[in-house]
């Protein structure tokens, strides 16, 4: 039991605990610090200024919404692949490739063999953490992922990337326990896209967290998870971080059909609109999950991160996930 | 036979010189109401332009558009025709690119061209062969989603068939002599090939003189490949990349059309080894019964950044270059 591995680890949590994906939206002067960094108008270090003022108001907001495990809401960060790319020895930023529409991203070259240098997530997960006394999740994005959000010029083929990218990520996850964490987030949304694969990413997430004291989750979304479930309860991982209240909890069906054997971050409120649901509908959700997954084993939170709400959606979303988890504890 | 150089598709419109943003910054100005429609499309044309240019001075021999109009492969297509409506993003195949759904809320007519006024543009600018592109009415039905359920997979083909054999028409009446009709959702469901069929005979009724090619890509070709061989059409382009087996099976069952060789990779930045890639050629050309085939990529290069896409369209010369000097070195 998940609950108990906790409880070694000196984490007792409430029943429904409540946490968020990992992003938060950067407030307006971190934006224009960003862009006035980027022009060379300003320091690193005034940029990490901002970053960390920007890091403690989400820590501050998260603990007056009183939710229970928190995050560092990535300030530091532009893109969750980019951001280790940039920290990784071996990778090229690459030019502008397009997502859709007018939208572009720098997408990554892994050029040679890949060496973590040095921690990377480390400072800023103690700096968060050293300003609350609730547990801050360490987040990290996983091999698979990196791979597949990466162009590869220096692995024969995925595989070898994913297992290169793997060995050293788990040096990062090795870091992040010597400093002291205990949940450990290790983002894998690229998972579903070829379900021929999820047997390459599953072993990539065995090799980065195998034999380590910590509790592991994972945060799956935009998925055809029918393809991939229930082959994907073999992640070791204690928990999965799941996008349900976009998909319409149809995934519910699929834990019907095959036993959820894990425990669950249940996204209970869409990070896709600027709608702010009503706390009824929001439990109504975590009822929903509640008649399918033992409620000792059901975390609630947003589908995904919430960078690209407003701070203020941000905060409203992540007031009613709370709510609605407290309303139903009992 | 002639070993001819093709540009497979969709070209970046986005580049690192202020040239190459161009298009980028003209339409976000268009959503500000700083340019008009007049501005995007000269915008659109420059791009294009260049597009055409950087092929035509890398060797090609066939050259495109580069689809520079293009949302994406769905919604520019789809969007043109009445009894549609376009709506949210979804994730396109396994890329990290993401289209359009169009929604199809009635009944489906061409009453006007699709991409006429784009091929004319493109020929206009170009000194070489230029190919027309459409999407493939299988892969519009499968990327589309019927009002409410009530419209039958089978019925969506028909009707998109019907629409896109009208643009085949009036691409040959317009001059076309060299039309690429896409359909990569086949790959994924196989199982449907009769579904595919019949669409392709649809269009097939209409090219006129023109020639007709089918290209697949985004999964493994091997296993349709004898009853591609089938169609009632005069090329296939072939995504290599994904299939390990196909050159040998192309290699012992032959082909009575021409084949568009797509051995490059167009979605990874790593260069081929042209000894490797030449030896590849040397082996499939004989067991082509046809006048010509073409050496191209293993899908449109807009998955690329622009600088390396360059790379992949001079990197074809070189492949030919180096499988021409095969047979002199021996």
């Amino acid at each position: 039991m998940s609950r108990e591995k906790l409880r070694q680890l000196g984490i007792d949590l409430p029943v429904l605990p409540t946490t968020s994906v990992g992003s938060f939206p950067k407030p307006d002067y971190l934006m224009k610090a960003r862009s006035e960094f980027a022009k060379g108008k300003i320091t690193h270090e005034e940029l990490e200024q901002s970053e960390k003022r920007a890091t403690e108001f989400w820590i501050r907001k998260q603990e007056e919404l009183d939710v229970d495990v928190l995050v560092d809401g990535e300030m530091y960060r532009g893109d969750m692949v980019a951001y280790f790319s940039e920290h990784i020895k071996g990778f090229e930023q690459g030019g502008l490739v397009r997502s859709y529409g007018n939208r572009y991203y720098h997408k990554p070259i892994i050029a040679s063999e890949v060496h973590w240098e040095h921690p990377i997530t480390v400072s800023w997960w103690k700096y968060a953490q050293s300003l609350t006394k609730r547990p801050v999740k360490g987040m990290l994005t996983g091999p698979y992922t990196v791979m597949d959000w990466s162009f590869n010029e220096a692995y024969p083929d995925r595989k070898a990337a994913c297992f290169a990218l793997a060995g050293e990520i788990r040096k990062e996850v090795q870091a992040l326990v010597e400093a002291g964490a205990k949940i450990i987030q290790i983002d894998e949304p690229a998972t579903s896209v070829r379900p021929e694969e999820l047997p390459v990413a599953i072993e990539a997430m065995r090799r980065v967290t195998e034999g380590f004291q910590a509790y592991f989750i994972t945060h799956i979304c935009y998925g055809a998870f029918e393809f991939i479930y229930p082959q994907m309860l073999q992640f070791t991982v204690d928990n999965f971080d799941l996008e349900m209240s976009n998909s319409g909890l149809d995934m519910l069906e699929l834990f019907k059909k095959d036993k959820y054997t894990k425990d669950i971050s249940f996204g209970a409120v869409d990070v896709h609109t600027h709608v702010i649901e009503e706390e009824p509908v929001v439990e109504q959700r975590v009822r929903d999950a509640l008649a399918v997954i033992p409620k000792e084993n059901v975390w609630v939170d947003p589908d995904c991160g919430l960078k690209t709400r407003s701070v203020d959606e941000a905060i409203e979303k992540m007031k009613v996930t709370v709510q609605a988890a407290k309303a139903l504890r009992g | 036979m002639e070993l001819k150089l093709a540009s497979h598709s969709s070209y970046p419109r986005i580049g690192d010189s202020p040239e190459g943003q161009l298009l980028r910054r003209t339409i976000a100005q268009r959503e500000k109401g700083e340019k008009t429609d007049a501005d995007l499309r000269a915008a659109q044309d420059r791009m294009t332009e260049l597009a055409i240019a950087e092929q035509e001075a890398a060797g090609i021999d066939v050259v495109t558009d580069g689809l520079i109009r293009w949302y994406d492969p769905a919604s520019h297509l789809a969007g043109k025709l009445t009894g549609i409506h376009i709506n949210g993003l979804l994730r396109f195949f396994d890329t990290n690119f993401y289209f359009r759904q169009p929604i199809v809320e009635g009944k489906i007519e061409r009453t006007g061209p699709m991409v006429i006024d784009e091929f004319v543009f493109a020929r206009g600018k170009a000194s070489r062969t230029v190919k027309a592109v459409l999407t493939g009415p299988y892969t519009l039905a499968r990327l589309s989603l019927a009002k409410d359920g009530g419209t039958q997979l089978d019925s969506l083909v028909e009707q998109y068939a019907k629409a896109v054999a009208g643009e085949v028409g009036a691409l040959a009446d317009a001059g076309a002599t060299l039309i690429q009709v896409d359909e990569p959702a086949i790959l994924k469901h196989p199982e449907e090939f009769a579904l595919l069929e019949s669409g392709v005979r649809a269009l097939a009724t209409q090219k006129k003189s023109a020639k007709l090619m089918m290209a697949f890509y985004f999964g493994d070709v091997a296993p349709l490949y004898a009853r591609l061989q089938a169609l009632p059409v005069d090329a296939l382009c072939l995504d290599f990349t994904y299939s390990p087996g196909l050159a040998g099976v192309v290699a012992k069952e032959g082909s009575s059309k021409s084949l568009a060789l797509g051995l490059i990779d167009g979605r990874n930045t790593r260069l081929e080894n042209a000894d490797e890639t030449a030896r590849q050629i040397e082996q499939l050309l004989p067991a082509i019964k046809a006048d010509n085939a073409y050496l191209t990529s293993s899908c449109g290069l807009e998955y690329l950044p622009r600088d390396r896409a360059q790379l992949k369209l001079k990197h074809l010369k070189t492949v030919k270059d180096t499988f021409l000097g095969l047979g002199k070195g021996a």
